[in-house]
């Protein structure tokens, strides 16, 4: 799209051209595809329209991150998902625990190859895991693993026996890939003997990044990451899954939302990163092939399992009060932050778990619960009721104050969530009497993991299909695991929650009878404390070109969550058709 | 004399740069902030779950990074390294070192705001000085109006309005960034062009916005070099007007206009960043904006010393060339 | 007065220019409720209409009421910032004009390295390094600490010229003091550079504090020019075709930079009388 550039534009580049220094490439000789059989997509978790990390393909060292490119590399014993509530036995074939969960036999599946002709076998998941216990803190997972796993052994070619330090029922699901959260299944007669922190596996001569899945790296620059299909995927063979239609998939570095939704509307592109609800407008008006997971109406995405909400720092005063923290729940207007923040395109989250198929009996588990205590209403009166109550009163200006203090609720924020909620919470606060201000530090990170708020707008990375892991967000002190690392953000105390959260640790997740019950239990103390306000569901609003490829994962067909960045993306790769 | 000179002039330059670069070390860690954790937890906020151990992997990196030495052992490091021109791995960007970083940026930068200055300050000059020219042709008064606006206002307001009307309503011209989006760098026509139409936005605000400026200095000193009695004197022995327009006031006048020149470079660095910013331009600009907010000290050292010494070797060439272009001014200590 | 300004142009039109502005802002305050300014006090998004002259932006804004209430914090940014650079530099400029010596190296020094560097860098760092947000005042005192760099360094080159001047000498031996000399004698004959230093300062601030608010660094609930641009940038509005949003954020810009310069050129004529000519 130039326009003949002017004299003044020849010269001026002329001389940024003189001095570019070849940027890295590393091209194989590629046969040319054609761009029918190409999905070319454009991921956000580059740096400035820059691969910084083409040369990193090994998930484990510093700096790699495998929402780039590696998460459709390495394939795992086992996928999962959410929306289907379904679980695809994949490298292994299937697990036993023995019934007190303190050793896990996984039978993993014969004739897999690597993709340099060494067969796949259960060492090399023996070997990843003992490798990640031994290195512990130094990588990924490490101290995860740590934690649980005493050793890893193989009694043959196709059998592992893991045997753990405690009881540990969710350990395989543990290294299901789910969303961001799976272990990598490395090779061992490659990784063996490398350090782990700084082996990058890449050499594209050898054929290296090694694969047991259906794309080979066949060139990766700052520009892009290209992947080619290996039609002999042991999968197809199998028939476990058809061998992709996509022939190649490009992936993108971004330059921003502003020239994502160009690149769509002009079709170089096929699939995005998740963008705001008001770019969908200009999108749509300028392509009409541009769908969502939910078609071209709001909320234009899906539900992610990261519900937000407003959390408070329980250690400050006097947030340490529920009925405060009742009272600010009371003062939000939910309707207001999705017609306003989002442009009508969200929903709102009651419990800080996403509303996924295999969660909801939870839900109705405490549905009387919260018809009694509702952590969505907005009711300003009830507010108002609970804080005078304590003894709170409006000052001169209308603030709520007490003995000469007011409340303030400085609120920190981040990312596309901070800035869409966090005007119109002070706002929304403002105006009921309890002061509030907004910023976006720059160290926001760091502040909410140190505890160095008030007020935070932050998700749950907690439950998917069963509610342990959200209850341990919230626990302060644990015993069933030694040395866990409790992230507790709103560092709320209670010494019968724990309690509680330590018994489900030893529970296997599918034993509903049993889990049920206890996870009432806990919500019984939670639900009336409320530790953090609940807000809304995340949502993963990803564009979705259909010029050239259909059958995304929309919500008529949610196979799968469908963000390119999740370590579930391989699914959506081989679900591609032609358009 | 003139050695003298000079090497006074580069021990001003030494000492700035060797100012700069423990400034440089000192700021970013003046606040307190650790660069490994916020990468780290940045990325863990990424994927939406905090794995244990993360306290333990921060300690790692830390150490892995020499962050945890004691103060005065990081500086001497970091003079030591900054000698060599080894400015060590962006936390950031692991692994990508910083040499590699401003490697890469710098040439845009460069580029773009080399050109744009040589430009605009050349077409400004001329103008101004023709403006200031009573024998100049009538239509060069008009010129200046709208000049003078422009120059008011900073380039990337300029470069916004730019963008909106050329780029998104008359769609001439690409919104954003350096290259379209998966074009392979190389020295064929199609990437040129590319990179052309890329950089016509950013160098347009720029360019429209400085030539006002250098316009309206070197206007003023040409009435105060036309005032002066050696011109009255070459009209009065009847030079040419060409002559005595170039030979004698232009080339008089643009001394101090090259002094505004070497002042001005700081300015236009710092114009030039928002400029690189807000069209996505992948230079030095945005490398370095983008480094203090993740506060990558590394990189924020690297890029902030590599601009404080190219600008003061800039001024040290400029300073060493003055005097050589105005003979009045002695080498000696006034 | 008026005389002065019709032989004047620069001065009449940077004065005439500003003056806009004030009646603007006088008129919008009478007419607008501040507390529309806030967030949610209007429906989002909506394009210029009866109701709100200058639409509304995303959160719900009226925009008019945003540039009454805003405009006014922008130029108090950059007149805190600019009165304080230029009176610590006018100070600086005469201790080391003045009296010379060690003092004088020493401050001319660390002013010619100070304006090597670009300034920009300087102030994102450093309000990067603050922790919690930027409030307006911190925002102006963080531009003043560097805002007197350059007027101690033209403000000096004109104390060395006043130094040799005949009257200076006069006062020197009929006993006047130092300081008494600066006060009465130079001060007061450096009044019209001070003022163009003064009204250059004023505009090098807000030009400082608007880059640092279009890249975030600003006081993100204050609705100051640069925070709108910042939006603007932030949700893409030009794409977006929400032309209001950023046409009179910019505007008011333009208009604030052009009234300053004219008025600086138009002080600088009065300075230095050999400028003087029609455009």
């Amino acid at each position: 799209m130039s326009n003949a550039p002017s004299r003044r534009t020849v010269l001026a580049s002329a001389a940024s051209l003189a001095a570019i220094t070849p940027f890295g490439l590393a091209t194989a000789q590629q046969a040319a595809v054609p761009r029918e059989k190409t999905m070319i997509l454009v991921w956000s978790g580059s740096r400035e329209g820059r691969w910084v990390d083409y040369e990193l393909w090994n998930p484990y060292s510093i700096g790699s991150n495998h929402q780039n490119g590696a998460n459709i590399v390495y394939e795992p014993l086992a996928f999962y998902s959410a929306f289907a509530d379904k679980t695809y036995m994949w490298l292994a074939e299937s697990f036993q625990f023995t019934p007190d969960f303190r050793q896990l036999t996984i039978k993993t599946r014969p004739g897999i190859s690597w993709s340099d002709g060494a067969p796949f076998s259960a060492e090399d998941v023996a070997f990843t895991l003992n490798s990640l216990r031994d290195m512990g803190p130094k990588v990924k997972w490490g101290v995860d693993v740590r934690q649980v796993v005493k050793e890893a052994k193989t009694t043959d070619a196709n059998t592992v026996v893991i045997d753990f330090l405690v009881p540990s029922p969710r350990f395989f699901f543990f290294m299901t890939y789910k969303y961001d959260i799976g272990v990598y299944i490395v090779p061992k007669h490659i990784f063996e003997g490398q350090d782990w922190t700084t082996f990058k596996h890449f050499d594209l001569a050898k054929g290296w990044p090694i694969s047991t899945g259906p794309w080979k790296v066949t060139e990766a620059s700052l520009q892009q990451k290209v992947f080619d299909r290996r039609p002999e995927w042991w999968a197809a063979k199998a028939g476990l899954a058809p061998l992709p239609v996509v022939e190649r998939t490009i992936w993108l570095p971004s330059v921003g939302e502003q020239a994502l939704a160009q690149a769509l509307i002009t079709n170089q592109v096929d699939a995005g990163f998740g963008i705001q609800p008001a770019t969908f407008k200009t999108i749509f008006a300028g392509n009409p092939k541009i769908t969502t997971h939910t078609g071209q109406k709001p909320p234009y995405g899906y539900v992610d399992w990261w519900p937000i909400s407003l959390y408070v720092n329980n250690d400050v005063k006097p947030f340490d009060d529920k009925d405060v923290r009742w009272a600010l729940s009371y003062y939000i207007d939910r309707g207001v932050l999705i017609d306003v923040g989002y442009l009508g395109a969200s929903q709102t989250s009651s419990l800080p778990m996403p509303a996924y198929p295999p969660l909801q009996p939870y839900f109705d588990a405490v549905k009387d619960l919260l018809e009694k205590h509702n952590t969505l209403e907005f009711n300003p009166k009830k507010g108002d009721a609970l804080l005078t109550g304590k003894g709170w009163k409006k000052d001169g200006e209308g603030f709520w104050a007490k003995d000469g203090s007011r409340i303030k609720v400085d609120i920190i924020g981040f990312g596309a969530a901070g800035p869409a909620m966090g005007p119109l919470l002070t706002e929304m606060l403002k105006r009921r009497g309890i002061e509030s201000a907004f910023s976006m530090p720059p160290d926001f990170d760091d502040r909410f993991q140190k505890g160095q708020f008030v007020g935070s707008i932050y998700g749950h990375g907690g439950a998917i299909n069963e509610p342990y892991n959200m209850l341990r967000l919230y626990q302060g002190r644990t015993e069933a695991v030694p040395g866990a690392h409790l992230v507790n953000f709103s560092h709320w105390k209670n010494a019968d929650f724990d309690k509680i959260t330590d018994e489900m640790f030893a529970v296997d997740p599918n034993d509903k009878a049993r889990m049920i019950p206890l996870f009432r239990k806990a919500m019984e103390i939670w639900i009336p404390e409320l530790p953090d306000i609940q807000l809304l569901q995340n949502f993963h609003r990803i564009p979705w070109n259909t010029t050239y490829w259909k059958n995304w994962p929309t919500a008529e067909n949610a196979y799968v969550n469908g963000a390119s960045w999740h370590l579930t993306y391989p699914i959506v790769l081989w679900n591609l058709k032609q358009a | 004399m003139r050695l003298l000179y000079i090497a006074r002039r580069f021990a001003v330059f030494l000492l700035i740069v060797w100012l700069a670069a423990s400034l440089n070390f000192f700021l970013p860690r003046l606040s307190g902030q650790d660069p490994v954790r916020t990468k780290l937890l940045a990325e863990a906020q990424l994927g939406g779950y905090v794995q244990a151990g993360i306290e333990d992997m921060v300690q790692e990196y830390n150490r892995k990074f020499g962050l945890d030495k004691p103060l005065w052992r990081q500086y001497v490091t970091y003079v030591g390294d900054t000698m060599r021109l080894d400015f060590n791995y962006s936390i950031a960007n692991y692994p990508r070192t910083v040499r590699d970083l401003i490697a890469e940026a710098l040439p845009w930068t460069i580029g773009l705001l080399g050109m744009t200055t040589l430009l605009s300050f050349g077409i400004g000059t001329l103008l101004g000085a023709l403006l200031a020219w009573p024998g100049a042709p009538r239509w060069m008064r008009y010129v200046m109006p709208p000049l003078w606006a422009l120059h008011a206002i900073p380039f990337f307001l300029l470069g916004l309005i730019l963008m909106y009307l050329l780029a998104f309503q008359f769609q001439l011209l690409p919104i954003f960034g350096g290259y379209s989006p998966g074009a392979a760098p190389g020295f064929n026509v199609k990437f040129i062009l590319d990179v052309m139409a890329h950089a016509t936005l950013p160098a347009l605000s720029i360019i429209l916005v400085s030539t006002g400026g250098w316009a309206l200095g070197m206007r003023g000193m040409m009435v105060t070099t036309m005032g002066e009695d050696y011109v009255t004197f070459a009209e009065a022995k009847g030079l040419k007007a060409s002559t005595i327009f170039l030979r004698y006031c232009v080339r008089n006048a643009i001394l101090p206009q090259t002094t505004a020149l070497a002042l001005a470079l700081g300015q236009i660095l710092s114009g030039a960043v928002l400029v690189e910013v807000i069209f996505g331009y992948p230079g030095i600009g945005a490398l370095l904006f983008q480094a203090i907010r993740e506060n990558d000290h590394f990189l924020i050292q690297g890029i902030v010393f590599t601009v404080i010494v190219a600008l003061g070797f800039t001024t040290f060439i400029l300073d060493v060339l003055y005097p050589w272009l105005d003979p009045r001014i002695s080498y000696q200590r006034s | 007065m008026f005389r002065y300004l019709k032989r004047n142009p620069s001065l009449a039109f940077g004065i005439f220019l500003m003056s806009i502005l004030a009646v603007f802002l006088l008129i919008g305050t009478f007419r607008i409720d501040p507390e529309d300014a806030r967030p949610l006090s209007a429906p989002a998004l909506h394009p210029p209409s009866w109701d709100y002259p200058f639409g509304t932006d995303r959160q719900g804004r009226d925009l008019f009421a945003a540039m009454v209430v805003g405009t006014p914090l922008t130029l108090r940014i950059g007149f805190v910032a600019g009165i304080l650079g230029v009176t610590i530099g006018t100070v600086l400029a005469f201790v080391a004009g003045f009296y010379r010596g060690i003092v004088d190296t020493a401050i001319r020094g660390i002013a010619d390295i100070g304006l090597t560097v670009p300034g920009l860098l300087i102030l994102i760092i450093i309000a990067v390094s603050v922790r919690g947000g930027l409030t307006v005042n911190q925002m102006a005192l963080v531009v003043a600490s560097l805002a007197w760099l350059n007027p101690t360094r033209t403000i000096r080159s004109q104390v060395l010229t006043l130094r040799e001047r005949g009257y200076v000498e006069v006062a020197r031996l009929s006993g006047m003091s130092g300081p008494e000399i600066i006060f009465f004698e130079m001060i007061p004959n450096l009044l019209p550079y001070l003022g163009a230093t003064l009204v250059s300062a004023v505009s090098a601030a807000i030009l400082a504090s608007i880059g640092l608010e279009v890249l975030g660094l600003g006081p993100l609930e204050a609705p100051t020019l640069g925070m709108t641009l910042y939006w603007v940038n932030f949700n893409a509005a030009i794409i977006n075709g929400w032309w209001w949003w950023w046409t009179a954020p910019i505007v008011i810009i333009v208009i604030v930079f052009l009234g300053l310069f004219f008025m600086t050129v138009g002080l600088d004529e009065i300075a230095n009388p050999r400028l003087r000519r029609s455009i």
